[in-house]
């Protein structure tokens, strides 16, 4: 049994190891932006895209079912050294919560906006603030997209004044403001910070009150150091950014109505030893303060069962082609090697 | 000269001789790392095999190279690609080249494949390994040309080659073509990958190449009689 046909919220411990297919239509509306960029040229290759049950994912999505919303969100942390399969868990939770209906706020990596940015402006809202407008609209075009259906439903609380001559008014839709962030580029970043703002006070709300599933891949680049620097070469700490300091007031548990769920990523991190993997290491003591307290997943390497999946998986996708990756042998080699670690083995496997 | 001192030597003879690149006494035997040699039980042996097993017992056999492994992926032709696309000693990055190629290949041919009716699925070759080795084939002349002298002039003669001179040839001109013909921006892994395709199914530089080298064979025939072994 390879293969299952459920959507997340009807898999249970008895999937575990099986594979389900994301529906293509959803393809594109959910995961714009969050796959990893090999698992993107694997669905690609094979036409279809596969996603493995795996027990961080099933013990998150039960976490999610049982919550109560009434209370303050609770932060759950997807923990593992490299390779182990965080984003795809994160992925995995992210498509169950848009089939509920919730409202996704996926960033794909935090570590993308601290470090790499061509353009920084300082603030118009906050003297000693500085704006990436780049990435800020890179974002709201991509959240346009996994939300349509929400942005006419969700009305602004308050007034937003842009310049002297422009001006958003309390009870425009939501999507008036993303459009207005993509079009103008200059104060995309702050836009993004009026967007968290505006979902973080409706989102428990009674009257059409929707649930506000925050998912943050490599969370531990909020907290640190980044590699930007001011035109007097000074660093740029990460609390001077506008986009990391809004994102740092949606990650505190100080709302109600959702959940915000986390992944630590040692690749993309800046300054931190490719050996960390623990949450006290990369988080930093300032992030770990913040984070706590938070529910930490771990994410294990493959077991025997979920490698045996994985294997017969690529053979059934004649993706495993060497005459001798087939074999016992083949297969006591790929285990050695790989250490049933998945990304080593989905590189393996690539060339063999 | 080698050969015919091999009687005369012995074990108390130096270990170092100066033989062309390889710098061990012909007494030493070579080493074969396949297990399934090994795990073959005394009863079911052959009369050759088990001749070779007591002079293995003798003799001393010389130290394998870092390339050569026990592995059942160990690929003897595809090692002699790589130390030929290797520059200044880097093997790290031509064996990297060799594995995203070959990855490049799988992908192609598999993207195809999912893409392709029931009908023309069985035709698309999807192993890359199968591809190089085939494209390798293609490319590979059967004759070849020297220079000879005779009566001042030098001559085009055709003559047959060796079965490593002609692998040796198709794979140097499969790596000259993917280093020169290409555009500044393509990487070398891209270009090779369409060029082993290309000789897979006999297009390309390559097999024009041999081609060309057929017909310049073909048309000085005249001077076979020139060769003299």
């Amino acid at each position: 049994m390879l293969y299952t046909c459920l959507l997340p919220a009807c898999q249970s411990e008895q999937h575990l190891g099986q594979y389900y297919t994301v529906p293509p239509s959803h393809f594109h509306t959910v995961f714009p932006h969050g796959l990893p960029p090999r698992y993107q040229q694997q669905v690609k290759t094979f036409n279809e895209g596969c996603v493995m049950v795996r027990q961080p994912a099933l013990e998150l999505i039960s976490h999610l079912k049982r919550a109560d919303y009434s209370k303050p969100t609770l932060r759950y942390l997807l923990y593992g050294v490299k390779g182990s399969g965080k984003t795809m868990s994160l992925c995995h939770t992210v498509h169950y919560c848009s089939t509920q209906g919730w409202l996704v706020l996926h960033i794909p990596d935090a570590h993308l906006w601290v470090k790499n940015c061509k353009e920084l402006l300082p603030s118009s809202y906050h003297a000693s603030r500085f704006d990436q407008p780049i990435q800020a609209s890179n974002w709201l075009r991509n959240f346009r997209t996994t939300n349509e259906h929400f942005l006419s439903k969700i009305k602004l609380r308050q007034r937003y004044v842009w310049t002297k001559r422009e001006s958003t008014e309390e009870g425009r839709p939501l999507g008036e403001l993303v459009d207005m962030g993509v079009s103008r580029v200059k104060s995309s970043s702050d836009v993004v910070g009026a967007v968290l703002k505006e979902l973080r006070l409706q989102a428990g709300g009674t009257e059409g009150g929707f649930r506000l599933a925050v998912a943050v891949d490599g969370v531990n680049g909020l907290w640190g150091r980044t590699t930007l620097k001011k035109e007097d070469k000074s660093p740029v700490a990460p609390e001077e950014l506008t986009l990391v300091h809004n994102l740092r007031k949606m990650i505190n548990n100080d709302w109600c109505g959702g959940a915000v769920i986390a992944t630590l990523s040692q690749t993309g991190s800046l300054y931190a030893p490719s050996s960390a993997y623990l949450p006290q290491e990369l988080l930093g003591e300032e992030g770990f303060d913040s984070m706590d307290p938070f529910v930490p997943v771990p994410v294990s390497l493959y077991s025997e069962k979920e490698f045996e999946s994985c294997y017969l998986y690529y053979l059934d996708r004649h993706w495993l082609q060497h005459p001798h990756s087939q074999t016992e042998e083949g297969k006591k080699e790929l285990i050695f090697l790989s250490n049933r670690n998945p990304s080593v083995l989905e590189r393996l496997c690539a060339f063999l | 000269m080698a050969a015919s001192l091999t009687g005369l030597l012995k074990p108390w003879t130096p270990r170092v001789l100066l033989v062309r690149w390889s710098r061990y006494n012909p007494y030493y035997l070579e080493p074969g790392p396949r297990k399934e040699v090994y795990h073959i039980p005394e009863t079911e042996l052959t009369p050759e095999q088990k001749e070779e097993r007591e002079l293995k017992s003798v003799r001393p056999i010389k130290a394998a190279t870092n390339s050569v492994t026990s592995s059942v992926f160990n690929d003897p032709v595809l090692s002699k690609f790589v130390n030929m696309m290797m520059k200044d000693g880097d093997k790290i990055i031509a064996k990297g080249i060799i594995t995203q190629t070959l990855e490049n290949m799988k992908r192609k041919q598999v993207e195809k494949y999912h893409k392709a009716p029931e009908g023309k699925k069985a035709e698309i070759e999807c192993n890359p390994y199968a591809i190089f080795h085939q494209a390798l084939e293609n490319c590979k002349p059967v004759i070849g040309l020297t220079s000879i002298q005779k009566g001042g002039k030098f001559y085009q003669v055709p003559i047959p080659l060796t079965d490593n001179r002609r692998r040796f040839l198709a794979m140097k001109w499969m790596i000259t073509e993917c280093r020169d013909n290409k555009h500044r921006r393509t990487l070398m892994y891209e270009k090779l990958s369409q060029e082993l395709l290309a000789a897979f199914s006999k297009e390309g530089n390559v097999v024009k190449r041999k081609h060309e080298l057929h017909k310049m064979a073909e048309s000085n025939r005249a001077y076979a009689h020139y060769r003299w072994w």
